[in-house]
């Protein structure tokens, strides 16, 4: 295996997004909207109250801006990039190459993602902090350890996107799973509501599935809502998990190639 | 040793069957049928390194199949193959650093990219060294003609250019074995005749050894002087071009034109097919008949104004092929 190609693909999918520069001025534009229509919707919520279970409006500013365009990227792309592939044959294509498709898709993703945080989410984090106003990390060590959680975050969505559109190897279409998926995790991933401020019962499920590590956790450690002890054990948890579903991917991957069936061709 | 060798090779998928209306498709989420296709039926062959092969077939004979099979994409359902001394599926990775593919109707440069990125990228997929990759591309760029749009997006480029480029990507690498998919697919008279003097040098030059399939026999002409041709999934005639005409026994056409109408003409040498009067077509004993030993028999005295002798078009004998197949199963070389 070829490893500096996979950096150089990562940098390909950035530049081909410098091509398109007025989906970043539109994607900038909706972050930007739902970002401030999510503000007025907890200062609403909070009605003047300094404080909601333990939870300030400010703090709740911040875990919506983290929880929503930062960790809770826009997954879907490589959702549709693996069902297309299928679809389309095209799949055939990345496996006349000497090269590994989920670590082609990894890299291609990062790209995609680093061009994102640069060309959206930064501006739009920097108009919220100076309109509304962001909090800083908790402490320095919840501000450090937010970048692991962050790592894992990232990956763990990156794998669930990759198992769902692998599994249209069997399906043939990526198209219904990316509905289940984005209802299941807009709820259990805490991208939309803290699980904090969720029933008990079903706050300590959710707190227990891969899911909550992509928005709930991260945003939660860098708020400072978890202990030092408490923040090291979930980020054990959550590498538990990003190791299961590796190794999902990885095992669909196997079984896909052998019952690989282009089609179109 | 030979390069590819294919042994009692089958390819069966299995479709489920669809049932018509919308109960249909509501019972097919529950139970499914399915039907067997065997796109590939018991094929063998063997390629030495340095052929020129062409793979030709009607469509869904199960042409792309095969490739698929030979470049590792799909898996035989029975029988093996071997490319370079390997089994391709087994051994994807290290098979596909040694190959070269060209899909006609997939791209595998980067859409939104300079061709030339597109190129880069695959110096870093292939682990080209600097130099040898600097060396190929400017060889590509020039035999292909390419210079003038390599800094260009692909998207803005028309299908003969992308062809083109389609295929010195596949090229950058010094493969052993170039498999081609159709690749002169809807490209006009020049760029076809482009690709098709480019492949021929590579293949003679290079040493590269070539297999293609296609619909288009001038394809097949100009670039291979072996023809594999299958049907319904199975082989139905491995050899050289001109043996397929021999074992057709599609013999040359003459006609003859006479300033009066001389009558009825027999001849030994060659058979009277179209008696217009003054111009008569005949079809040439064999192929050792030359056009001397018709006129020798014809004898002189005739009024003789015009000789035409035409080869017969490979077209034509493919045609009868298909149409005599059942006849000609027993009689595969």
């Amino acid at each position: 295996m070829r490893a500096a190609a996979y950096p150089a693909f990562a940098l390909t999918a950035f530049q081909s997004r410098l091509v398109y520069r007025n989906q970043v001025w539109a994607s900038a534009f909706g972050d930007l909207v739902s970002i401030f229509a999510r503000i007025a919707i907890w200062t609403a919520a909070f009605a003047g109250a300094t404080q909601v279970d333990g939870i300030t409006l400010p703090e709740m500013v911040t875990y919506a801006l983290l929880s929503g365009p930062l960790l809770y990227w826009e997954y879907s792309r490589v959702l549709y990039d693996v069902g297309d592939a299928v679809r389309t044959g095209d799949v055939a294509v990345f496996l006349l190459k000497p090269l590994h498709y989920p670590s082609y898709l990894l890299s291609t993703h990062f790209g995609h993602f680093a061009f994102e945080c640069v060309a959206i989410v930064v501006p739009v984090a920097l108009i919220v902090g100076f309109t509304v106003g962001l909090l800083p990390p908790a402490s320095l060590f919840h501000g450090l350890m937010f970048f692991p959680y962050w790592a894992v975050s990232w990956l763990i969505l990156f794998t669930l996107a990759c198992l769902c559109g692998l599994l249209a190897f069997w399906l043939l279409t990526a198209f219904s799973l990316e509905w289940l998926l984005m209802a299941i995790m807009s709820l259990f991933s805490g991208a939309i509501i803290p699980l904090w401020f969720l029933p008990t019962p079903l706050a300590t499920i959710f707190g227990y599935l891969p899911f909550a590590w992509i928005s709930y956790y991260p945003a939660a450690v860098y708020l400072g809502k978890l202990d030092p002890t408490a923040t090291w054990l979930h980020l054990g948890i959550g590498l538990l998990w990003l190791g299961l579903l590796t190794a999902a991917v990885l095992a669909l991957w196997g079984k896909a190639r052998t019952r690989l069936v282009v089609q179109g061709g | 040793m030979a390069i590819i060798s294919a042994s009692s090779v089958e390819k069966i998928f299995r479709q489920p069957k669809r049932q018509a209306g919308f109960g249909g498709s509501i019972r097919g989420l529950f139970s499914r049928d399915f039907t067997e296709i065997r796109a590939v039926d018991g094929i063998s062959f063997t390629i030495q390194p340095g052929e020129a092969v062409g793979y030709l077939g009607p469509n869904g004979a199960g042409k792309s199949t095969m490739i698929k099979m030979m470049t590792g994409i799909l898996v035989p359902s029975s029988g093996t193959v071997q490319v370079l001394g390997r089994e391709p599926h087994t051994n994807r990775i290290t098979n596909a650093a040694e190959i070269g593919v060209v899909f006609g109707q997939r791209s595998q440069l980067w859409w939104d990219l300079p061709v030339r990125d597109s190129f880069d990228l695959n110096r870093h997929i292939y682990d080209i060294p600097t130099a040898r990759f600097a060396d190929n591309l400017a060889r590509l760029t020039t035999m292909l003609d390419m210079a003038s749009y390599i800094d260009r997006p692909v998207r803005q480029l028309s299908l003969g250019q992308r062809m083109r480029a389609e295929i010195a990507m596949a090229l950058l690498h010094d493969p052993k074995i170039l498999f081609l998919d159709e690749p002169t697919i809807g490209l006009d008279v020049v760029a076809k005749d482009t690709v098709r003097k480019f492949l021929a040098e590579v293949n003679r030059d290079r040493g590269t050894t070539i297999i293609l399939t296609t619909h288009d026999l001038v394809d097949i002409e100009e670039i291979c002087p072996r023809l594999i041709m299958v049907d319904d999934g199975k082989l139905l005639f491995d050899g050289e071009l001109k043996h397929l005409r021999q074992t057709l026994g599609s013999r040359r056409r003459l006609k003859l034109e006479f300033g009066t109408d001389p009558g009825p003409i027999t001849l030994k040498t060659a058979e009277l097919v179209t008696d217009e009067g003054a111009a008569k077509h005949f079809l040439l004993e064999n192929e050792q008949t030359s056009i001397l030993d018709v006129l020798t028999e014809l004898g002189s005295g005739h009024d003789l104004t015009d000789i035409k002798l035409e080869e017969p078009n490979i077209e034509e004998v493919i045609r009868t092929f298909y149409q005599n197949k059942p006849a000609l199963a027993g009689a595969r070389p």
